[in-house]
């Protein structure tokens, strides 16, 4: 039961982080490889707002939010909007400096804030507290990170589908030329998602130090399992994304519970991702959304 | 340290970067894909000197390995160089046999990794190779036996029979080895093979309906790069003497796409002055660490100048340095006899005529 909810709430926070980074795709063409240092961000959003006033680090969701969503806004403004005419292996190599800039920027914050400010930045974690729900004793995360997860991604789906502005996002990931020649500003809408993209990741930042020691290069483990979510759900379909996160984190917190009931070293982690992502692209290539998907490729 | 030494210190990194450059200039200016886990390959050439060395000469000697490899690999390696500087039979041996396993080892694992993402999209491949450039750091991270993880393994010396030369020598070997990469590299560009890359970088849908076998040259060009780097990989773990497993982080691989960008994609020059670029940055840099007290770490600092460096180039001036020009595929006295004799055929070959 315990690991049931172990496995939901990972999946969950996974799945936050990855479908925006589908979003991302899906709408700009860029496979961000700076996502995951959004993420690490919104964590030590948190851990700054943590260490200054004293309270838990759960209140610190919007802060985080804004952290990552600011820094996806400005990487897409200062970066990918003056690159968007160039192919996407250019996009990728920007995307790759960008994650290099930031994991930097986050290095040297850390040491301010070990030298300076006195706080333990690197490796950190966060301290659970416990919720008594229902008669039973519950860790707060195992609660509140379904919870945040399903809400915002019930929102996303409502702007989205919903909302006059969800269509013209949709249309700009679409056609983005023809979206503009029919009024729609497209600047604007991109500008739009990837913040909503870069938010989604802050928060997933904010649950992440509860079960994983964060350090400013993080990022590079992190990355690898949403992208094993993204290719697994079809490189470019929220659904696909949302599924298969919840499937990976399911099978990553399976298998490193087996795996240390076993003996075996747990650091083997990025080895799944790797072996999904083989697989998925030599079986399936067009992903889980590929599945349902049939009349068009899995290609936005 | 003394001006020879620092002079070879610097020499002998340019070697590694230029020909780690010069494999990612094949597969990114040439063929159009970078090899985002170039720094897996670069490890598995550093690796199996690390693994391979002190093991082999051991071999080779008649001896048998005693206690675990991570405690005994520095001690086990001093010993095999030992030997190596009574006889330079030994070394050559130790080192034609780690270049070969390095070599072999590379291009297969570049074939088998980049094997289910050939024939799809560009970004699939990228991916896949950024998450392999991660399991081979950890692999070796967590199994001791490889390259004695986290404590990192001894490198034999298998130039100690140079004695006080072993740098000189090393470096003539590196100088020897950039040397016959470049002529390789030049003579595959200026080739059939090389126009048919290009054909592919520029227009795919073309070049398959042209009837070129697009899978096949991608696979073989991956499996060159990653042996090339292979051979750098080499080159480092002799240097360095020794190899550790964290050295071999996705920061290595975006230097390396940085130099070619930075030096002009495509043009054969391009990586080479893009190594000697980044090489003189980075020594600056450390330079600098001395001369000015700032309070901030310069390792990340120079992260932070290379990444911007990076964007501002992709921005403003994506062509590079030295721009990419026509290669000139026939030699200079083919292209001016060929004028000589028909005088009214100048007009089509003044393509070739500015290029001398």
């Amino acid at each position: 039961m315990e690991l049931l909810l172990e496995a939901v709430s990972y999946s969950s926070v996974l799945a936050l982080a990855s479908v925006g980074l589908s979003l991302c795709i899906i709408t700009t063409k860029v496979d961000n490889f700076a996502h995951a240092d959004y993420v690490v961000l919104g964590a030590y959003a948190a851990l700054l707002f943590k260490a200054s006033s004293g309270l838990t680090p759960y209140l610190s969701l919007p802060l985080a939010a804004l952290a990552g969503g600011l820094a996806a806004l400005l990487s897409y403004l200062l970066v990918f909007e003056p690159l968007r005419r160039h192919g996407t292996i250019t996009l990728m190599i920007a995307s790759m400096a960008l994650g290099l800039v930031i994991r930097a920027l986050l290095q040297l914050f850390a040491d301010y804030a070990q030298s300076s400010l006195g706080i333990f930045a690197r490796g950190f974690v966060f301290r659970d507290i416990a919720v008594q729900l229902g008669g039973a004793r519950l860790e707060m995360l195992t609660v509140a990170a379904p919870l945040t997860s399903l809400s915002l991604l019930v929102l996303l789906y409502l702007l989205l589908f919903r909302t006059r502005l969800g269509i013209r996002m949709r249309a700009v990931a679409e056609d983005a030329e023809l979206a503009e020649v029919l009024g729609i500003d497209v600047k604007r809408t991109l500008s739009l998602s990837w913040f909503i993209s870069g938010a989604l990741a802050g928060v997933a930042g904010v649950f992440l130090p509860f079960r994983f020691s964060i350090s400013p290069d993080s990022g590079s483990f992190i990355l690898l399992s949403l992208f094993a979510a993204v290719t697994l759900g079809g490189l470019g379909s929220l659904t696909g994304t949302l599924v298969a996160s919840y499937l990976i984190g399911f099978t990553e917190t399976m298998l490193v519970y087996g795996l240390s009931g076993l003996g075996v070293s747990t650091a083997l982690r990025p080895l799944l991702a790797f072996s999904v992502i083989t697989l998925t692209l030599l079986l399936q290539p067009r992903g889980l959304a590929g599945l349902w998907r049939t009349e068009r490729g899995a290609l936005p | 340290m003394s001006l020879e030494s620092a002079v070879v210190d610097v020499l002998v990194l340019y070697t590694v970067y230029a020909i780690l450059a010069l494999s990612m200039e094949l597969e990114y200016g040439e063929l159009g894909l970078p090899n985002f886990a170039k720094v897996a390959f670069f490890a598995v050439g550093a690796f199996s000197a690390g693994a391979l060395s002190a093991r082999l000469g051991l071999m080779l000697l008649g001896l048998s390995w005693e206690g675990s490899f991570k405690e005994r690999s520095w001690y086990y390696a001093t010993l095999v160089a030992r030997e190596v500087a009574r006889n330079p039979l030994l070394g050559v041996a130790i080192l034609s046999v780690v270049l070969v396993v390095a070599v072999t080892a590379s291009a297969v694992l570049g074939v088998l990794v980049t094997y289910p993402t050939l024939r799809l999209r560009e970004d699939y491949l990228a991916i896949t190779l950024i998450a392999f450039s991660e399991i081979v750091r950890v692999t070796a991270r967590n199994f001791d036996a490889i390259v004695g993880g986290t404590f990192g393994a001894g490198v034999a010396d298998v130039f100690a029979w140079a004695g006080g030369a072993r740098y000189p020598v090393l470096l003539l070997f590196a100088l020897g080895s950039l040397a016959s990469s470049y002529a390789v590299y030049r003579r595959l560009s200026t080739s059939r093979y090389g126009r048919v890359l290009r054909s592919i970088r520029d227009d795919e849908l073309a070049a398959l309906t042209l009837g070129r076998d697009v899978w096949k040259l991608r696979m073989k060009t991956l499996a060159l790069g990653s042996a090339l780097a292979a051979v750098a990989g080499v080159i480092y773990a002799l240097y360095m003497g020794a190899v550790s497993p964290d050295d071999f982080t996705v920061g290595k691989t975006f230097v390396v796409v940085m130099m070619v960008v930075l030096g002009g994609r495509g043009n054969p020059l391009g990586p080479l002055a893009g190594a000697a670029l980044y090489t003189l940055l980075d020594k600056a840099l450390s330079f600098a660490k001395h001369l000015v007290a700032i309070p901030l770490d310069i390792n990340y600092l120079a992260y932070i100048i290379f990444g911007v460096s990076l964007l501002a180039v992709l921005r403003w001036r994506p062509e590079g340095l030295i721009p990419e020009k026509p290669p000139l595929t026939l030699r200079r006295e083919v292209v001016l006899s060929y004028l000589g004799e028909k005088e009214d055929r100048r007009t089509p070959c003044k393509l070739f005529i500015q290029q001398f």
